[in-house]
């Protein structure tokens, strides 16, 4: 697939930039009115309460859950809600309850092209090990008494017994193999790039513990908090090979590094984020700058400031000024094999009190109809208001408007997507 | 100890017993001789850590010689002594037909003979080589096998679960950040130190090659280069093991001799540690209390991009010297073993996982349905494991320098010369770099 950057027109992209303009919901078009394409995917609702707990998540215990807290405020803006009220949703989707969620927050998937075509819900984040269920049983399907009374059917038990569902797992290993990376802010107020987190149990040995910046709470990775877009593994999925995954037990069917053939096993997982993963879970894995991008005298500085400006030239700046990371190799082998950048995740036992664990189920096939008309786009903006990821904004608008992402348009309709984020924005 | 296994008595033996005492005093003065024109087998392997496998691996080669007409042995090596007796009979180009090693011999692939034909014997009953047996016994430089692999065993984390639940991990420390945390913390408060091996043991080897592994600190790339210290992975992954050591560890991690981390975590003396599953069976064992306080998970989450894994404990690979003088019959005895791979899961009380799944097809459900389990589905968390277990020597292959990496215990060497205080993690790293070097280098010019 092209990148979205080899599809858009550098003079519409310059002149919307210095138009200043914010990109914001598109309630006057709808799929169905522009494309006629069929809307079967449907937009993301809140799940049941029934639901989180057959998963073996305590509902009560999800800080911020969608349909119950946040309704405004961050992500919304303005007179934005994040989430509205329709009956339509358990109608659709019985595991669903009737709230709709409009913030649709956008990222990179973690598949190395660095194409900005994720977009999940961020129903709620989950800061102590304790919302995990450790018992629960639940029979469903019983039948007694049906035709005249021959019918009877005992049910299945839904079932978790020390702290394991039947299948013997527990919902904090199968979220372990998923990882999101949020990046949050390192500038402080005074301008000062803080290079650690405050949480001593995550701080890096390559940077001075102090100043820091603090994730110390459940709001540490809302949208403006971040410097820059979100990164997702939803690349791994071991059941379908979809990550090029070898599945295979024949080496020459899955080549291997090293030997001949021409595609390298990755990602090597044994849960498939669709299809274990159900509540669409993640484990934060927070990565951060270790040296200020100012730093031109110090041995990590000299090492590291032709790499962050490099990057930052092919990927662009976030709000703090350093480069955007989009792929897992920029950060892991360009940055962090050279010790400028670091990452951590939180104490499992939650006594960092930020964000340990994300509810934010990933949109499967955000296309024909899962981004509704009033859903808005969850994205980082620059200081003058100007989306940090035009990318991200244009995708959401090709999916709202015409239910396809920007490279599948002609190049009639990106114009006219073009011209209807100019009009939003007026 | 060496372990006789002498022909059954047939007719035409006993015709000739019964002709004269002298005839057959030498046979039984002299046990290990067979009768004349009886083939031989002789084979070494690694002291099985469940005792009654290796019992029941000498039952099966009886058998499997009353069937083939040949007289087996069987000597059973202590694990830390595997190295020496290989290099031994390698020097002297004889001793033992088959040598079955618990890691992949790589470095001895000159005395190996090609153990292809026995992977391609063998694929027509359970399909094509698998990756780990693949990875671990390829010589990459002549495309050839030099070891046959067919059982391996995984390294999940095992901790104690009343333990770790004080300090608000039930399900155990999950990342490395809170092994720190919840370790130092279990230290702190209850006295109750981390327990992984960090002295030049097996386990010690397996659990510092994984935390390498873990942190990105590789040995080599998967083209065979050397990559560790080659960015500040290395140094990062040493000064987090320092940290760890030093606050949440104890002295006795320096110390331990093999199967020491076991015995500690057996007296209930330290939380938890990285082993094959034979620490819980000893456990059910000796006391079925203390078993049912010990959970296993599966390894923990590496960093910089490495997801979920560990190394295998073992990987069994056999080999057949080039030496030998009874090939033929070696390598079909080699080959048979993986008609008994269902057999050896059970004997092994499930620590042998089959390399070739086909032999154990049902092994998901033995996991769950493990009579010792306590909790009831404790090992059915191990049904992943060939998916977070890459071969020794991952990204690349089990190469002969990596194996000699692997084998000086050069990377316990390394941890231990940081936590004593001798080095520090940079010159630690930048040593062990330049021994990796040579030996790599040394490899390069052996061809």
């Amino acid at each position: 697939m092209k990148t979205i950057h080899e599809q858009t027109s550098l003079v519409v992209v310059a002149v919307i930039a210095m138009m200043g303009l914010v990109f914001l919901a598109v309630p006057n078009l709808s799929a169905a009115q522009v494309t006629g394409v069929a809307a079967f995917n449907p937009p993301p609702c809140d799940y049941n309460d029934t639901f989180y707990k057959d998963n073996g998540l305590d509902p009560n215990q999800v800080f911020g859950r969608f349909g119950t807290a946040r309704r405004t405020g961050p992500p919304a803006t303005g007179k934005q809600v994040n989430w509205v009220a329709d009956s339509t949703c358990a109608q659709r989707d019985p595991d669903r309850r009737n709230f709709r969620i409009l913030a649709t927050t956008g990222g990179f998937p973690d598949d190395g092209t660095g194409t900005p075509t994720e977009f999940i819900s961020l129903l709620g984040f989950v800061i102590s090990p304790q919302a995990f269920e450790t018992t629960y049983s639940r029979t469903v399907g019983a039948i007694n008494g049906g035709l005249d009374g021959d019918q009877q059917n005992a049910g299945e038990v839904i079932s978790i017994a020390a702290s394991a569902n039947p299948r013997g797992i527990t919902m904090q290993t199968l979220v372990s193999n998923f990882e999101a990376y949020p990046a949050v802010r390192q500038r402080l107020a005074g301008g000062q790039i803080a290079l650690n987190p405050c949480q001593a149990d995550m701080v890096s040995n390559l940077a001075p513990a102090q100043p820091c910046f603090d994730l110390g709470n459940p709001n540490a990775v809302a949208t403006p908090n971040l410097r820059q877009d979100w990164r997702f593994a939803t690349n791994r999925n071991a059941m379908d090979g979809s990550d090029n995954n070898c599945i295979s037990n024949d080496p020459t069917v899955c080549t291997q590094p090293g030997t001949t053939g021409t595609a390298p096993a990755q990602n090597d997982s044994p849960f498939g984020y669709f299809c274990d993963d159900l509540l669409g879970m993640w484990v934060n894995t927070y990565f951060w700058f270790t040296v200020d991008p100012a730093d031109h005298t110090s041995p990590l500085g000299i090492t590291c400031t032709p790499i962050l400006k490099t990057l930052g030239q092919t990927n662009g700046l976030t709000t703090d000024g350093t480069p955007i990371v989009k792929t897992a190799n920029e950060l892991n082998v360009q940055l962090e094999a050279n010790g400028c950048a670091a990452e951590a995740k939180m104490s499992f036992a939650g006594t960092d009190k930020g964000p340990v664990w994300d509810v934010c189920p990933a949109i499967p096939d955000p296309r024909a109809g899962a981004i509704a008309p009033d859903a808005f786009l969850d994205q980082v903006h620059n200081s003058n208001g100007v989306p940090q990821n035009l990318g991200l904004t244009l995708n959401f608008l090709s999916l709202q408007i015409f239910g396809v992402f920007f490279n599948e348009l002609t190049s009639g309709q990106q114009s006219q997507v073009n011209s209807a984020s100019t009009t939003a924005a007026n | 100890m060496p372990t006789q296994v002498p022909k059954k008595v047939s007719r035409r033996d006993f015709n000739r017993l019964a002709a004269g005492a002298a005839a057959v005093a030498p046979f039984f003065l002299f046990p290990d001789r067979a009768p004349a024109g009886q083939k031989k087998l002789k084979i070494a392997k690694w002291a099985h850590f469940v005792p009654q496998y290796d019992s029941w691996f000498e039952s099966m080669a009886v058998e499997w010689g009353r069937q083939h007409d040949t007289k087996v042995t069987v000597d059973e090596i202590p694990v830390e002594k595997i190295s020496a007796a290989a290099a031994a009979e390698i020097k002297a180009a004889k001793g033992h037909d088959v040598f079955m090693f618990p890691w992949a011999p790589a470095e001895y692939y000159q005395s190996a003979i090609d153990h292809t034909e026995i992977y391609q014997q063998v694929a027509s009953k359970y399909g094509s080589i698998p990756q780990l047996a693949h990875r671990s016994t390829l010589n990459l430089k002549n495309k050839t096998h030099f070891a046959f692999a067919d059982f391996w065993a995984p390294s999940p984390l095992q901790f104690r679960q009343d333990y770790w639940a004080k300090v608000g991990l039930p399900l155990g420390p999950g990342h490395y950040g809170s092994l720190y945390s919840g370790g130092k913390q279990l230290r702190d408060e209850f006295g109750i130190p981390c327990g992984l091996a960090f002295t030049p043991t097996l386990e010690g080897n397996i659990t510092l090659h994984t935390m390498l592994y873990a942190f990105r600190a590789w040995i080599l790339d998967a083209g065979g280069e050397v990559m560790f210290n080659k960015s500040v992975f290395a140094v990062s992954a040493l000064q987090y093991l320092q940290k760890l050591y030093k606050e949440s560890g104890t002295p006795e991690q320096l110390s331990w001799e093999a199967g020491g981390n076991v015995r500690s975590m057996l007296a209930g003396k330290t939380s938890c540690t990285t082993n094959a599953i034979s620490l819980l069976r000893a456990a059910e064992k000796q006391d079925p209390a203390v078993a049912a306080k010990i959970w296993i998970q599966p390894p923990l989450l590496g960093t910089n991009g490495v997801g979920v894994t560990a190394l295998p404990h073992i990987t069994n690979c056999s080999v057949v010297w080039n030496f030998s003088q009874n090939q033929d019959n070696a390598k079909k005895f080699v080959a048979d073993l993986i008609d008994s791979s269902r057999t050896a899961y059970t004997t092994s009380l499930g620590f042998n996982f089959p390399i070739y799944p086909k032999t154990v097809p049902d092994l998901i459900v033995r996991l769950t349905k493990d009579p010792q389990a306590d909790p009831a589905l404790k090992y059915t968390l191990l049904k992943d494991a060939l998916h977070w277990t890459p071969n020794l020597g991952v990204p690349g292959f089990a190469t002969p320098a990596y194996m000699e990496v692997f084998n000086s215990f050069l990377v316990p060497k390394m941890v231990q010369s940081v936590l004593k205080g001798e080095s520090s993690p940079e010159d630690a790293a930048a040593a062990a770099a330049a021994a990796i070097e040579r030996i790599a280098d040394k490899w390069k010019q052996i061809g």
